[in-house]
């Protein structure tokens, strides 16, 4: 039989389903193996029928709290999906903040009628079985894993950080260049493309495992970046892994 | 060693001749005032006074990735690949060729990497006499600044339009007088390479290591408990960038994927490196160098001694790649052999 796969977000921009749409052809190839029972980025109609659930987004309200732990109890498997979900991403900026501070910004004079609270990835409050990264994950990297999965095979996701890949793609290292990047702690998979593309790496996969965060910071100082630039950018996408709730 | 005296305005036709049959890689500016090797096309400038390709040229025979088997799950069958275009690397310098010659040896021992193998004999090498000398380069002082063999050709500038051109293979010799016949070197003009070469080796002698290169595997011998190693490591960022652009780490992890129908599928290399925490992470979670230091010092001992035991030679050629690639200063194999070889000193 084949397996049942339902979407769903949260806090997010729908971004990461979109890449899965964006895949066309090759989704439809991956499509045959499996049954989609709820994709609001391509179909109508749900089920709550499911055996992989893939989740969007970040959990920023207590009722959120509900329904991830009902999506939860009915999927055998649970992939979060994109940087909101797997480490909070940029939602995250806001718990820097007072709330009375960022329900205005958001909401203006209405703010107090909003529940929002503190943004946490989904491992916050569930276990998730796999973490697809990235903001937007790479189409690539999830056409990838879901076939691992099909297959049987534990999926292949790199522990090391985003250097590796930029040193295969022949970038010139942008700290050679004066600039400063969090390729160095930042987990690899998507090729580096951000500083290949000319720009330098804000984190948005997450921090590696085993990432020496100390080592990169004091790199960060003595290369001339001071400690509000540097605390900005870790900031950005890191904000539950730099200071956690 | 045959050689030929070749113009600046002779070059031209050559490259345009060689282009037919190869892709041609030279060496080029690129942004930040580096260099690196680029293809050969028309309106592209060489640059005959490069310091340091920025990227290293192991990438023409062993790339990042490579494909080496494909397979069918439902015929259960399986083929190799081999993809080996032939290419010309024009302007290597000699240290490159020795991380080169490194590489073959070391490809060609116990059973052969049919994959770099194909790579290696579609290439052409043209050596080229440095001109400057990177900032972070110590090769001269480590044997690599001179090469006898593993070119085809080997080109030095003497004078603002004239080469002398040595010949290396017989391939090489064809390529060059593919456009026409060319005078042979007068005893002038080879007296004109060796003060050009000369004068390279006293340029690169401002950045050495302090001793003679040939004790750094017996100073290894003794250093195994330094402190020095725990003190450096702890500002690794196990980032692997050193094992990476280092001309002569040829380390890889296998990975297979298979195609949108579950069908068929391709097996592939990846570039790896002992930096990485993962790299000797073995079944049932075991990590035999699962600490930074272990991870550090076993780098070093890899390029001063390892190697050396098993070819004779250092796993460093001294190109200065690792010390200008890693982002906390920590990867410099001079300093490191320097302090190592300054405390010893002491000891006795
Ligand atoms: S540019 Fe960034 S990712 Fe690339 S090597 Fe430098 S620090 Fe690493
Ligand atoms: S380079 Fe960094 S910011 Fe860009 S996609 Fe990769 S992990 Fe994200
Ligand atoms: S260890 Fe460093 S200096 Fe030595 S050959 Fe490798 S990259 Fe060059
Ligand atoms: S130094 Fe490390 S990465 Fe390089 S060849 Fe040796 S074991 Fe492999
Ligand atoms: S480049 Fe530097 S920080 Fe990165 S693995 Fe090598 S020694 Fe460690």
């Amino acid at each position: 039989m084949k397996p049942k796969i339902a979407f769903f977000d949260f806090a997010g921009c729908e971004g990461d389903q979109l890449q899965v749409a964006n895949l066309e052809e090759k989704l439809l190839d991956i499509l045959s193996h499996v049954e989609v029972v709820s994709f609001r980025e391509v179909m109508t109609g749900h089920s709550d029928d499911y055996d992989i659930a893939f989740v969007e987004g970040s959990i920023t309200r207590p009722e959120d709290e509900a329904r991830i732990k009902d999506i939860r109890s009915k999927a055998k498997y649970l992939v979060a999906l994109g940087a909101c979900a797997t480490i909070g991403g940029v939602n995250c900026i806001k718990n820097f903040m007072s709330p009375d501070v960022y329900k205005e910004r958001v909401y203006g004079t209405s703010g107090r009628w909003y529940s929002t609270y503190a943004a946490r990835p989904l491992k916050k409050v569930v276990k998730v079985d796999a973490e697809l990264h990235g903001c937007p994950i790479d189409r690539s990297e999830f056409a990838r894993v879901v076939k691992e999965l099909l297959l049987g095979r534990q999926p292949w996701i790199p522990d090391y950080p985003v250097c590796v890949e930029c040193k295969k793609a022949g970038n010139i290292c942008r700290y050679d260049l004066g600039r400063i990047c969090l390729g160095t702690i930042t987990r690899a998979g998507c090729g580096a493309c951000c500083v290949t593309e000319g720009a330098h790496c804000w984190g948005c996969r997450g921090v590696a495992p085993k990432a020496n965060l100390d080592a990169a910071r004091e790199a960060m100082n003595k290369n001339g970046f001071d400690h509000k630039t540097v605390r900005d950018l870790l900031r950005f996408f890191l904000g539950d892994t730099y200071a956690p709730l | 060693m045959t050689a030929y005296t070749v113009y600046l305005e002779q070059l031209h036709a050559m490259l345009a001749a060689w282009s037919k049959e190869h892709q041609v890689y030279v060496p080029t500016a690129v942004e930040g005032g580096y260099f690196d090797f680029k293809p050969w096309r028309e309106g592209v400038e060489i640059a005959f006074d490069y310091d340091l390709a920025y990227n290293t040229l192991k990438r023409y025979f062993l790339p990042p990735k490579e494909d080496l088997v494909v397979f069918d799950l439902a015929a259960k069958t399986a083929e190799m690949v081999f993809d080996a275009p032939k290419q010309l690397l024009f302007g290597v310098h000699p240290y490159d060729i020795r991380g080169i010659n490194q590489l073959d040896q070391i490809m060609e021992t116990g059973a052969p990497d049919q994959y770099y193998l194909h790579r290696r004999d579609a290439t052409v090498v043209f050596g080229l006499t440095p001109m400057r000398v990177a900032e972070t380069a110590f090769w001269s002082s480590m044997g690599a600044g001179e090469v006898d063999r593993g070119f085809d050709l080997f080109w030095t500038k003497t004078g603002p339009s004239t080469f002398l051109v040595e010949v290396g293979s017989m391939r090489g010799e064809k390529m060059l007088l593919a456009a026409g016949e060319l005078t042979p070197a007068s005893a002038g003009a080879r007296e004109a390479a060796r003060k050009a070469h000369l004068k390279i080796m006293e340029m690169g002698r401002s950045n050495a290591l302090n001793f003679d290169w040939k004790q750094v595997p017996r100073l290894l011998d003794k250093c195994w408990n330094s402190p020095l190693w725990q003190k450096k490591a702890e500002l690794c960022l196990a980032c692997g960038s050193c094992n990476l652009v280092c001309p002569t780490c040829y380390c890889f992890d296998i990975r297979e994927e298979a195609d949108e129908l579950l069908q068929k599928g391709v097996r592939f290399r990846e570039w790896d490196g002992c930096m990485l925490t993962s790299f000797a992470l073995v079944a049932g979670e075991h990590n035999f160098r699962a600490k930074a230091l272990e991870r550090y010092r076993h780098r070093y001992m890899r390029k001063g001694k390892y190697i050396y035991d098993r070819y004779g030679e250092l796993g460093c050629i001294g190109c200065g790649r690792c010390v200008r690639a890693c982002t906390t200063n920590i990867a410099n194999p001079r300093e490191v052999f320097n302090t190592l070889w300054e405390a010893s000193q002491h000891e006795d």
